[in-house]
Parts: structure tokens; C-alpha cells; sequence
């Protein structure tokens, strides 16, 4: 097993369960496990922020954005875009505030690798941010974290003291004259706000709403600022990258994907946990090795590879690799790196309608298709589990799906929704059928049967 | 003005300066108002509302849209628990149902009858490698176990009263003790939080 697996962490303070420790290609989750390694000490002693101090003065920022896009590292947070480039789209030379604001907002079902990032080195993530304003000419970070995550805004906000109180933040930052200061926003509840327009709109105070783009966030962002938005994963990258150089961030990888992820596997696995891989390997090596594969007896039906708001595959998709571009060749999308594994002891009209629930009570209600679609989707589907299916329900759901997508709605929420629907009609049409045409569930059958 | 107790209006008056712009203390200023009554009164809205210089129906309109802001009365001690799939596959409604039994309500949203405990069905809060599990207490509860809530029930039975304030406080404002009618003094404080999971 080529990670180290701790099923159970005991007393630990911060619960370990995936990837820790020295591994070849362990770029970020090398140090986990660390007695303390979410202090400054001990985060400091094993070199911490020297990546910031070669940034700060061996560098122009321009040579630190050029590294990151040397290294082909590609946002973590789901839609998976050039971070060298955006950090590019930051104009340069204007009057005023730029903003770097980091989207901690982790809310995609089954991802949890940000939660596990900053739990176990907080001062990972925060190098990453400061370097970022560095290199965009940012003086100011906004972690936008989200609300529920009460253990990480505890362990930020005292690395954050310890980083004040030694003078890494504050007006002359290691002695120099480039004023750093990064404040938390927590949010309140609302998947939409992993968005980042959305995310800008809840920062701003209000209802938490996508905007219409143009304009971007880098041209006008947060409260009509220059903005860098980047995910936590992507920027606790960056302090490996400047330490060593993007060519070499980009030797790991196995497909046209640089680098490694966090993949955060749960659902039907033996070994639930977050897990380092390299991009390229395959799906089979995440799940069935790492994550221990299905419960003994059970064998597993589908898995969704990016989130919930990937398109769910079929057992055939073990084959497929992590490679961003060859998830999208399969008809799906690494997304977050949320892998929800699910057996064959489970139905899934009964998945798809627990997710339609999801997007239902998510859906920020500005674009028609999907404040509408979602929850005409999920009375359907309630319809159908009552047994009072038919035809015209197959029908519907169809329809209701195809109204979803391709570019209706301002953001990918509906998308997604519509994503859940077709996907899992189109692999799995038959309990589709079933339950609608012959208001039964084999699933169930047999789960019941064999427990009789 | 009299839904707000001084050192309440005095903390939300301290929000503003923190930010670019005063509207981004309205959510800050809504966990205030919250954790000191429990849930979000329309009075309690106006007054936020008055304190920042908004519109009662603007922050009506945005404290609607968030999860953890509740225009309705909740139970002292309120649980959060996650049913979103990687949950349900690992037996999360099987636990809400189990819980709903302790604490004697019939479904969601609903307080008991010695208005001590809720439960709140909620989407995924980001640690399915623990599923199933649960907010409560600004805490996360892993790996949950009916024994596992009939413990956390039975102690939240024996000290009683209090409520346990479990809005996501701003920074600085999380870690005071305020004196006065606030409950949330036996709450967890910022350094509770930083040590995760009992």
C-alpha cells in the first residue's frame, strides 16, 4: 500500500485518516502527523516559511507567477483552471486595494481534503496565501472559510496570532517593507458559496448569489477589487512549488495532469480517509487499495470521482485514471477530488434522489432552470419511490435534466443537478425502469432477502 | 430597541471597522443577535438592521438564506447532523431516526417538549471520511454510534439549561465572556475549538 493508512487515530487532537508521512510523492501531506505541526515551531523547524522568505527576497513576483504556471498546477477546487493563469489575469499598476481571498467554503458532498489540510498544517495554507499576495501585489487575504468548520477557524486563527506575534504579518512582514495581513470570513451555510462570485457576494454581506461574469473577479472581485480567488489545496501548493521550482512540481503526474491531489474517499470503502496521489493513478488504486474497497461480501456499483457533482460511473470507471483530462474522456470530471463510493446493497434512484435533495435546498434561486428544475426533480422522484411511477415519470426526469444543463444557468449548480439525473439514467436505467414501470426494487429484494 | 441586550449592540458596533465596507458585518452582526436569543427574532433583525444602517428587509432577506441562521426557535442544544450520501450510506438517517426517538420529537425543525434538543438535517459538512457524523457544540461528532448519541444526549440532559450557543462567531467576539443574559458562557470557547473532536 503505497500510503500510510491509520484507520484510527486514537487521542490525536486533529484526526488523521488517509495519507501521512514520507512518501515519494507526498508533496503536501509529507509533514502530517507531526507532534505540533500546526504551530509556528514546529511548522518553522522543518522549514517553513522559507519558501516565503525566498519569495520575498530572491524573487519579483512575476518570476513566482511564472513558476506556478511552470509547474501545471490546476485549481483543486473543481473546475480544475490554469492557477498560473489566473494569477496573470491580476492586473498590475493600478491605484487601490487587490484582495487574495482563499475559498475554504469545502461544501462539494464527499470532499473534505481542505478540512484535512488545514487540521493538520494550518501554516501550510498559510505560506500559500502570502506568497500568493506577494506575487499579485495583494497586501490583504480574506480566508473565506465555511461556518461549520469550527475546528479549522480555530487552528487558522491561532496560527494566524502566532504569525502576528512574530512579525510574518503585520506592516514589515520578515523585516520588509510589504505590509501582509489575512482575516477570516466565516460563512454561514450554503453550498453555492464554494462559487466564487457567490462567495464574493456572501463576503460582501448579502444573499449569497453568482453574479454575471464579465466582469471577473481578477478585474473587479471583492467589494469591486482586483481578486485572486484560489481553493486552499491549490494554494498550500504553492510553498513546494517556490522551494522547488515548478519544473519539478511538474515531473509528478502520470497523465497530461502535473502534480499530486488530495483525493478524500468515502461511502462504501473499508478505509475511508484523504489520500496523495499522484494525477494519472488510476481509480482502481485509489478505492480498491487505498480505500480498502467495498465491505467484505459487497461489491461496488458506482462511484462519483469528483464530488457528487461529477457524473457517477459504473464499476468500469476503476480503469479509469485520475488524470483530469481522461475523467472528462470518460464523460465524467475529477471536480473536488471527492470520491463517493457506493456497493451494490444500495439503489440508486434512491442516491439520486437524496442528491436532488441537495441541489433543491441549494439552489440560490436566481436562475429559473434550476430553482425550478431541482425541485420538480425531487417530487418526481419522491413520485417514483412511492411506487407511483410510470412512463411519463422516465419521461420527465429526462426532460427536467435536459433543462438543467449546458449553460441555462449562470453557475454549474444546475449543471450538476442535471448531471445526477443523466448520469445515473443512463447507467442505470433499469432500476430506473423498475421502479417506475414495475413500482419495485430489486436492490432492496435483495438486501431484504438476504437479511431474512 | 429592546431585543438586544448593550453588550450585544456594543459588539455589533465594534463590526464595521474590521471590514472594506460596512455590509459585510451583517452576517457577524446576526450570530451576535443569535447567540444571545437563541434564534433570530423579526425585533432582533430590525435592530441589527438599524445598528448598520440597512434595510430591515435586506437583512431579513439575507439571514433567510443561510443554513445556520434560524428565524425559529431551536432546542438548546441543537444537532446537526449530516445525511447528505456519503452519510446515508453509512447509515446517517438510521441515527437522525435514533436520535429523534431520545429526544421524544416526531421529525426535523422540531423541539422537544422541555424545548432541550433539536435536530436539523443538514447537507454535507465536509468529513464523509467519518461518516456518519454530526455538527453539535461547534464540534464535529464522528463515526457515529446510537451509544455514541445516547452519551452525548444523556450529558447534555444533566447540565441542563444552558444553551449552547453554535452560531460561527467572528474571530475576536468567539472568545469572550460576556457577562449578562447571554447563555453561551458554558459553550465552547475559541480554545475548545481548536481541539477538535473529543
Amino acid at each position: 500500500m503505497p500510503d500510510n493508512v491509520r484507520p484510527q487515530s486514537g487521542d490525536s487532537r486533529r484526526d488523521l485518516r488517509g495519507s501521512y508521512g514520507p512518501a515519494r510523492h507526498h508533496l503536501l501531506t509529507s509533514l502530517f502527523g507531526i507532534e505540533g505541526l500546526h504551530t509556528l515551531s514546529v511548522y518553522r523547524d522543518r522549514g517553513g516559511y522559507s519558501s516565503l522568505r525566498k519569495a520575498m527576497f530572491e524573487m519579483a513576483p512575476e518570476d513566482i507567477t511564472a513558476e506556478v504556471k511552470a509547474s501545471g498546477l490546476r485549481g483543486r477546487g473543481g473546475a480544475g483552471f490554469p492557477t498560473g493563469t489566473k494569477w496573470g489575469f491580476i492586473p498590475k499598476g493600478v491605484p487601490g486595494p487587490k484582495y487574495v481571498v482563499v475559498n475554504g467554503d469545502e461544501a462539494e458532498p464527499g470532499t473534505t481534503k481542505d478540512r484535512y489540510i488545514m487540521e493538520n498544517s494550518p501554516h501550510m495554507l498559510l505560506e500559500g496565501i502570502l506568497i500568493a499576495c506577494y506575487a499579485i501585489g495583494a497586501h490583504q487575504a480574506w480566508i473565506y472559510l465555511r461556518g461549520e468548520y469550527d475546528g479549522p477557524f480555530g487552528m487558522l486563527m491561532a496560527a494566524i496570532a502566532e504569525l502576528r506575534a512574530e512579525g510574518i504579518l503585520g506592516d514589515r512582514p520578515l523585516e520588509r517593507d510589504y505590509p501582509l495581513d489575512i482575516q477570516i470570513y466565516r460563512g454561514h451555510g450554503a453550498y453555492i458559496c464554494g462559487e466564487e462570485t457567490a462567495l464574493l457576494e456572501s463576503l460582501e454581506g448579502k444573499r449569497a448569489q453568482p453574479r454575471a461574469r464579465p466582469p471577473f473577479p481578477a478585474v473587479k472581485g471583492a467589494w469591486g477589487r482586483p481578486t485572486l480567488i484560489n481553493n486552499v489545496e491549490t494554494l498550500s501548493n504553492v510553498p513546494w512549488i517556490v522551494a522547488h521550482g515548478g519544473a519539478e512540481y511538474a515531473k509528478f503526474g502520470l497523465g497530461t495532469a502535473k502534480g499530486t491531489r488530495l483525493v478524500s474517499v468515502s461511502g462504501n470503502v473499508q478505509n475511508p480517509g484523504v489520500f496523495e496521489i499522484e494525477l494519472g493513478t488510476s481509480f482502481r488504486e485509489v478505492i480498491m487499495e487505498m480505500a480498502g474497497g467495498p465491505p467484505p461480501g459487497r461489491r461496488m456499483k458506482a462511484f462519483w470521482p469528483g464530488g457528487c457533482s461529477a457524473p457517477v460511473l459504473p464499476e468500469w470507471g476503476l480503469d479509469v485514471s485520475t488524470d483530469l483530462d481522461e475523467v472528462a474522456r470518460a464523460g465524467s470530471m475529477a471536480g473536488s477530488g471527492g470520491v463517493i463510493v457506493m456497493d451494490d446493497s444500495h439503489c440508486m434512484v434512491r442516491a439520486a434522489r437524496r442528491l436532488l435533495q441537495f441541489y433543491a435546498h441549494e439552489s440560490c434561486g436566481k436562475c429559473t432552470p434550476c430553482r425550478v428544475g431541482g425541485n420538480w426533480a425531487l417530487r418526481t422522484y419522491d413520485r417514483v419511490l412511492e411506487g407511483q411511477g410510470s412512463e411519463v415519470e422516465l419521461g420527465t426526469f429526462d426532460a427536467i435534466q435536459e433543462s438543467l444543463q449546458n449553460g441555462r444557468c449562470l453557475c454549474a449548480l444546475g449543471d450538476s443537478a442535471g448531471f445526477v439525473i443523466a448520469s445515473t439514467m443512463k447507467h442505470f436505467r433499469s432500476e430506473y425502469e423498475e421502479h417506475c414501470l414495475e413500482h419495485r426494487c430489486s436492490v432492496e429484494e435483495q438486501v431484504v432477502a438476504a437479511s431474512a | 430597541m429592546a431585543a438586544l441586550s448593550e453588550h450585544a449592540i456594543e459588539e455589533i458596533r465594534a463590526l464595521p471597522p474590521r471590514f472594506p465596507h460596512i455590509r459585510s458585518a451583517v452576517l457577524p452582526a446576526l450570530d451576535v443577535a443569535q447567540d444571545e436569543l437563541g434564534y433570530l427574532t423579526r425585533e432582533a433583525m430590525t435592530e441589527v438592521a438599524e445598528l448598520l444602517d440597512l434595510d430591515p428587509g435586506y437583512v431579513e432577506g439575507v439571514a433567510t438564506f443561510y443554513t445556520l441562521l434560524h428565524l425559529e426557535p431551536i432546542g438548546k442544544h441543537h444537532f446537526y447532523v449530516c445525511t447528505n450520501l456519503s452519510c446515508d450510506l453509512r447509515g446517517a438517517y438510521e441515527i437522525c431516526d435514533h436520535i429523534k426517538r431520545r429526544i421524544g420529537v416526531e421529525g426535523f425543525g422540531e423541539v422537544s417538549a422541555d424545548g432541550l434538543f433539536s435536530l436539523e438535517e443538514v447537507e454535507c459538512l465536509g468529513a464523509c471520511e467519518f461518516a456518519p457524523m454530526m455538527r453539535y457544540q461547534r464540534r464535529y461528532h464522528y463515526d457515529l454510534t446510537p451509544e455514541k448519541v445516547d452519551a452525548l444526549i444523556e450529558a447534555a440532559r444533566q447540565n441542563g439549561g444552558d444553551r449552547a450557543a453554535d452560531s460561527p462567531r467572528d474571530a475576536a467576539a468567539a472568545s469572550q465572556k460576556p457577562p449578562g443574559r447571554r447563555a453561551s458562557s458554558r459553550g465552547p470557547t475559541k480554545e475548545d475549538s481548536a481541539e477538535l473532536n473529543a
